[in-house]
């Protein structure tokens, strides 16, 4: 499968790599790695496994809502489904994907041979995993998986309102999970402070690392907080205490707090990796630098700094919170939020922009992220709030960000990066039907669900009556997840036939023309990653060396490293 | 169907209004007065208030969205590459990198204060309303107890209850549960409280049209959380009198059949 095409003037003697009959493959490969190649392809396939299976548990929920009553499943056992697609999608798929390409991507985009810990790094991923087993554990129990929300709240989430085992599998799965997070993040502000090459310096990093940089130290903020909430609940359930137990002096809205403090930078750890996806792409296939690159990076901090202090507006109906505190500082996180889109617009600007698979992927993301971004606004206004909490109208709004933003952003980074990691540049005619289903069956799945919320649809809900008048709409949005869920099948096609060598075409090192150091390397890239490294002169190393440093854009060219 | 007749007999007919894409309501918006952009007409001074701050935030959020969309469209059409050279490479401006990151904090700050003054209007709790109910949520029905006239309105799962109020007076609710967390909502009032264990939560609520509106719990409650319908019907003053009477008569009466079509939810 490997394809290694000419590499730009080795200058250097390359070290001697390992023979290739002393490495071991398959399975033992797997098992017993420490390369964050292998890591991190680890933890993308196994992500987007979850994420097909979280996508058929949606399949089979927006089934059952096509009609008003009991179709497919029963009330409980959709109870169950919505509860572990949520988690599945946030713990295990959305976040951990973007681990993977960063366990992949920030080393070699800053020029360094493996992660800071690789052996951390491998026992991360090895959480992971089994974490994500252990919550899928819950099918398979006698009461069935945990069945009170994603979000878990207390008291619902107590012995007795939920005695089965398949609650404390969840528990248990969000404090594995949550630990491989954190160590993982470890792993990453490390690499980037202690790891790079000689002449890149942080402020000629691409955005994509900077952006998992502070993605990271957000993880180290929020995680550590889920999984001491995670082990409380725990604590309640089986040793008898009463920390969420309003009844014994205990406090039901604390667990929202706690629950919510991680939740909302949550929000932001799932987003800020795909925004650096996006602001990877753009400038390549527009032919231009990064516009604004300073502003962008102190977007992205400001973004993580007001993250920290916005969650309560996932409670402003608790009537507990301070309503404008929580409106304000919300409603302020749109500010750097559309200062990126200035960035990602003014890139292009005066560009010679082409249209291949990773950039229409990106455009899908700006035309969708932007929806979810407006009605973001919305809802940080606590009246409005008020009216649209709960409601379908927030199930459009999070689908909008984590599906229209993340996953788009998501598949432009696959088809973007598939070449690197394989050799191979991804099939354009499949990738574009992917895009043009994807699209389609998107809004046409969640864009109803804004007006259902508003006409009162609770989220949540297993059924709704003829009378309620959600018939047609619900029909619409069902019609639009299956193409959506179909969406996928070209996709799948495309990754294996062009991984087989039937689809697509030889990648070469830089099938793009791109910018970033990564592109500079072989694809895929050798075990230790360089045989030797071009100047780095700016914040895209690759480019120069196509182009000339004279056309450097962002700061004047010197001569030290 | 298990939930029928009570619920499906309040439940106010969707009429043609109610399919219009919020799309088709924008473009008829120059011609008519302005729309509603999806949410329920408000059948409340409350709901008023929000839906009014609503039709603000949508009618804001359409020309920043039209501006954004503008400028990416324009982008991709008039920039897409057309010759082989290399484009110029100034990457920034800083004067407009300052204007595009101002201009945004004065619309938020704006937007902050419209929301600020409606949320002020819509929580602020009279200091002496003319009446009371203490709404008890519990899995998965409603108890609504009127302490001061001696009515309890209890409903059970498949049989829900049915809240009165009188027309043009502050009622005060005060919300609380006896299980889990759920969460009293009335989509024509515009507006939802959570009820949740060790928290007091207290909504006025003036409604302004007589009618019977649907309410529903919008926070996740378990088993039966989508089947935890309610009713809130609204009155003159003499009408919620003698349906008050009726109930301190009979309190073990089943509920009285639902009003006629004629008096039922109003479109206005």
């Amino acid at each position: 499968m490997t394809i290694l095409a000419e590499r730009p003037d080795v200058a250097a003697e390359p070290p001697e790599p390992e023979p290739e009959e002393h490495r071991a493959r398959g399975l033992l490969a797997f098992a017993t790695t420490t390369d964050h190649k292998r890591i991190g392809v680890a933890y993308m396939v196994t992500a987007f496994a979850f994420f097909l299976i979280g996508g058929a548990l949606a399949g089979i929920m927006r089934t059952e809502l096509f009609s008003p009553g009991n179709d497919v499943v029963s009330q409980g056992r959709y109870n169950e489904m919505f509860t572990m697609h949520g988690t599945i999608m946030m713990f295990l798929f959305i976040g951990p994907f973007a681990f993977g390409l960063a366990n992949y991507f920030v080393p070699l985009q800053i020029g360094a041979r493996d992660m800071a810990f690789p052996r951390l790094n491998a026992m991360s991923y090895w959480l992971y995993l089994f974490g994500g087993i252990t919550l899928l554990g819950g099918f398979l129990t006698a009461d069935g998986a945990a069945d009170f929300g994603w979000t878990g709240y207390a008291p619902l989430s107590d012995i007795v309102r939920s005695p089965g085992v398949g609650a404390d599998l969840w528990i248990m799965s969000i404090v594995l999970t949550g630990l491989s997070g954190i160590f993982t993040a470890v792993n990453v502000v490390a690499t980037v402070i202690a790891m790079r090459a000689p002449g890149m310096r942080m402020f000629r990093m691409p955005i994509f690392t900077w952006n998992m940089l502070v993605t990271s130290v957000l993880v180290l903020i929020a995680f550590p907080v889920i999984s001491a909430a995670g082990a409380m609940l725990f604590i309640d359930r089986n040793l008898g205490a009463h920390i969420y137990d309003a009844d014994f002096g205990g406090s039901a809205i604390l667990w929202q707090h706690l629950f919510w403090f991680m939740g909302h930078p949550e929000v932001y750890i799932v987003v800020l990796p795909y925004f650096g996806i996006i602001t990877e792409v753009i400038p390549v296939f527009s032919w231009r630098p990064v516009f604004g690159y300073g502003g962008i990076v102190f977007a992205t901090i400001t973004i993580a700094v007001l993250s920290t202090g916005v969650w309560a507006h996932h409670m402003f109906t608790t009537g507990a919170v301070l309503l404008p505190f929580f409106t304000a500082s919300s409603m302020l996180i749109a500010v750097p939020t559309g200062l990126k889109f200035f960035n990602w617009i003014g890139t292009m600007w005066g560009g010679r922009i082409t249209f291949p698979t990773p950039m229409l992927f990106a455009l899908g993301f700006l035309f969708t992220f932007l929806v979810g971004g407006i009605t973001g606004v919305m809802l940080a206004s606590a009246p409005i709030d008020f009216h649209v909490h709960d409601s379908y109208f927030v199930v459009a709004h999070m689908h909008y960000v984590l599906f229209g933003g993340s996953v788009f952003a998501l598949y432009a980074g696959i088809f973007y990066w598939f070449p690197k990691v394989t050799g191979r540049v991804l099939s354009e005619g499949w990738g574009k039907l992917q895009f043009w289903m994807m699209l389609v069956g998107f809004h046409l799945t969640f864009f109803v669900q804004f007006i259902l919320g508003l006409e009162g649809m609770p989220r949540r809900v297993a059924d709704y009556l003829p009378e309620d008048g959600f018939t047609t709409y619900n029909r619409i949005s069902s019609i639009g997840a299956a193409l959506l869920g179909a969406s996928t099948l070209p996709f799948l096609w495309n990754a294996w036939g062009t991984y087989r060598g039937r689809l697509g075409r030889p990648a070469g090192n830089d099938p793009w023309g791109a910018q970033t150091l990564e592109w500079y390397t072989s694809s895929p890239p050798p075990p230790h990653n360089y045989d030797d490294l071009p100047p780095i002169r700016s914040e895209r190393p690759v480019w120069d060396l196509k182009h000339g440093p004279t056309v450097a854009s962002r700061e004047p060219v010197t001569s030290d490293g | 169907m298990r939930y029928g007749r009570t619920v499906r007999a309040l439940l106010r007919p969707r009429g043609p209004r109610r399919l219009l894409p919020v799309a088709l309501a924008l473009a008829t918006a120059a011609a008519c007065d302005v729309p509603s952009f999806g949410a329920p007409d408000p059948a409340s001074e409350e709901g008023e208030s929000i839906f009014t701050l609503w039709r603000g935030f949508f009618i804001a959020s359409i020309v920043v969205a039209l501006i954004v969309y503008g400028l990416i469209v324009f982008a991709i059409v008039r920039y897409r590459r057309r010759a082989d050279d290399v484009p110029d490479q100034k990457a920034y401006n800083i004067p407009l990198e300052i204007f595009y990151t101002a201009t945004p904090v004065v619309i938020v700050a704006a937007l902050f204060g419209f929301s600020w003054v409606t949320e002020e209007n819509v929580t602020e709790l009279a200091s002496e309303p003319q009446n009371r109910v203490d709404v008890v949520g519990f899995q998965w029905s409603w108890q609504f107890v009127y302490p001061d006239e001696g009515v309890t309105v209890s409903g059970e799962p498949g049989e829900p209850p049915e809240m009165v109020i009188p027309l043009d007076e502050v009622t005060r609710l005060e919300l609380t549960t006896t299980d889990v967390n759920h969460s009293f909502w009335v989509p024509d009032f515009l507006s939802k409280r959570d009820l949740i264990p060790g928290v007091d939560n207290e909504l006025d609520v003036t409604p302004t049209e007589e009618g019977a509106y649907v309410g529903r719990c919008a926070e996740f409650c378990g088993l039966d959380h989508w089947a935890m319908y309610f009713s809130v019907r609204v009155v003159p003053r003499d009408e919620y009198e003698a349906w008050l009477a009726e109930q301190r008569a009979d309190p073990d009466q089943p509920l009285e059949q639902p009003a006629d079509e004629d008096e039922r939810g109003t479109v206005s």
